[in-house]
């Protein structure tokens, strides 16, 4: 990388400025910054779900249906329990092995499923990449994180003034327009501050995903930090992964810091003329 | 001014007919067979204590309440209704829809939808329900708002306005339908003195231009003066009916003497 400078640039650089430039920009430090993608993947991926999962379970609480009452209470209630180290351990491997199960009951024969390998038999056996695994660390955030969306919107769906919706009725809107126009759009107002808290727990359990075999900022940073050895030159550093946490610690106080802008004007949208907290 | 608009066209047609309306709340049962009919042009007050059951007929006939049985007519057409009580609902929802959107409702709480601005308020409906041409609902609505004398808050949110102000959006809110009839829902109780004036100074306007109201109120000054019939509840039944003069000049109810001696107008 440093090759591809000028000569007079590297001359006013000097050698010591260039080193440490053809330090952080070989090919290994190349692979940690590009590895911020999998990271901001999971949180996009993860924050879908949640909001999506967050609706429909909202929705479901609310339901005239006692089936999708008890449902989406089930979820919201029970989920926000579980530790989420645990569930994003659990589900893609759950997943993975529940999706082999039934690939093996079209492709295997009754004499390799009687065997009860596992695999049960070779062409059942799923390779998951880190592209795989990527989708499926999202997901595993995304369904915890949604039960406590759930929370957050149904709560914030019961905080629109009846009135108002009695009003949208009274004036002849249909069951949609007064859901879609006045219920769920003053909702965002009420529920945005908590939807708020909920994508910085997310954020931060983006730091997961080294679990799951991705090569994640975190991995990168450890495998970079950790004493470096090579048979020619033998200690090329010593450990410095306090260094390279470190400058994970500020990657996530900036993100938090551009979330915190990014809702805080989303909440000044949300509660225009409105009596809330993020009116303006 | 409003009996002699009602003595210069006594059979016109009604715009609003309810026929013995029953009505309950679990074992309370708020309404006991009312019938009432508003002809076009009328203006007709619901008075009665707090728990007669008058906010209630007037519920009833946009359906946000709906009657165990009895039937309601807007403009001759009878709404459908079906299921058996509790569960009674609206029979058609397209039905419900169109003739509530002919309904001009005015609540006591204002009910503006508060993340709209004042013109977005009064112009919601027409566009959205009414499906109106937009250039033409936008100069109707700066209209009444004119007319109610907001006209410069057009801009403004819900909460930046006083409630006397708020409430005169809500009736310019219901003008911009064109309804066929304006129902007023103790529209001056959560309002101070005042802020009260302003708001009955726009009903008296809309009763003088003669458009057809039923309006619930506690004012019995206001009802008086408003009022082509003044309709009495008590206990979920019509105890006394009859012109303003002859209800309050001529008061043949003792519960009605009573209500009218407790309100000061005895």
């Amino acid at each position: 990388m440093v090759d591809l400078l000028p000569q007079w640039l590297r001359d006013v650089l000097g050698q010591d400025v260039l080193f440490w430039l053809g330090y952080f920009t070989n090919g290994k430090h190349l692979s940690w910054y590009a590895s911020v993608q999998y990271t901001l993947a999971a949180g996009a991926i993860g924050a879908a779900v949640a909001l999506g999962l967050g609706v429909l379970s909202a929705a479901g609480r609310n339901s005239r249906f006692a089936g999708f009452r008890l449902l989406g209470k089930a979820y919201t209630n029970s989920l926000p329990g579980i530790p989420d180290v645990l569930f994003f351990l659990f589900f893609p491997l759950a997943f993975e092995q529940a999706v082999e199960w039934i690939r093996a009951q079209a492709v295997c024969t009754p004499a390799e499923l009687a065997l009860g390998r596992w695999p049960l038999c070779p062409d059942a056996n799923l390779i998951f990449g880190s592209f795989e695994y990527l989708i499926l660390a999202g997901v595993s955030l995304g369904i915890v994180y949604g039960a406590f969306a759930g929370n957050v919107i149904s709560g914030a769906m019961n905080s629109v003034p009846r009135g108002q919706l009695e009003a949208a009725r009274a004036y002849g809107m249909s069951p949609l327009q007064v859901l879609l126009r006045v219920h769920i759009r003053q909702m965002w107002a009420y529920a945005l501050p908590g939807l708020s808290n909920i994508w910085m727990l997310l954020i931060k359990a983006t730091s997961l995903l080294s679990l799951l075999q991705i090569s994640d900022i975190v991995l990168w940073a450890d495998r970079l930090g950790s004493p470096n050895f090579t048979r020619s030159a033998g200690l090329v550093h010593p450990d410095w992964r306090w260094g390279y946490y470190l400058v994970l610690l500020i990657f996530y106080i900036l993100l938090t810091f551009l979330s915190e802008k990014l809702f805080t004007a989303l909440q000044r949208w949300a509660g225009r003329g409105m009596a809330t907290a993020g009116a303006s | 001014m409003g009996l002699l608009r009602r003595m210069q066209n006594p059979l016109s047609p009604p715009v609003v007919e309810i026929s013995d309306l029953h009505k309950s709340y679990g074992p309370l049962e708020v309404l006991k067979g009312v019938s009432l009919t508003a002809r076009q042009g009328e203006v007709v007050a619901l008075i009665g204590s707090s728990g007669s059951g008058k906010s209630t007929l007037l519920r009833c006939i946009n359906m946000l309440e709906v009657p165990e049985s009895g039937t309601v007519k807007v403009g001759g057409e009878e709404i459908a209704l079906t299921g058996t009580p509790p569960h009674r609902k609206p029979a058609d929802e397209q039905q419900i829809r169109r003739i509530r959107s002919e309904l001009g409702m005015v609540f006591q709480s204002f009910n503006l939808w508060s993340h709209m601005t004042i013109l977005g308020n009064v112009m919601e409906a027409p566009l959205k329900v009414q499906k109106r041409d937009k250039a033409e609902v936008q100069a109707e609505a700066l209209e009444m708002l004119a007319k109610v004398g907001i006209r410069e808050k057009a801009g403004s949110y819900p909460s930046q306005l006083s409630g006397g102000q708020q409430q005169r959006a809500a009736i310019a809110r219901a003008l911009c339908i064109n309804p066929k009839v304006m129902l007023f829902d103790e529209p001056t109780s959560a309002l101070d003195p005042e802020l009260e004036v302003e708001v009955l100074r726009v009903i008296k306007l809309l009763a003088d231009e003669g458009r057809t109201m039923i309006l619930v109120t506690h004012d019995m000054q206001f009802a008086k003066t408003i009022a082509d019939r003044v309709v009495f509840l008590h206990q979920g039944k019509i105890e006394e009916e009859g012109t303003a003069a002859e209800v309050f000049g001529n008061t043949r109810s003792p519960r009605l003497k009573q209500f009218l001696s407790a309100a000061g107008h005895g």
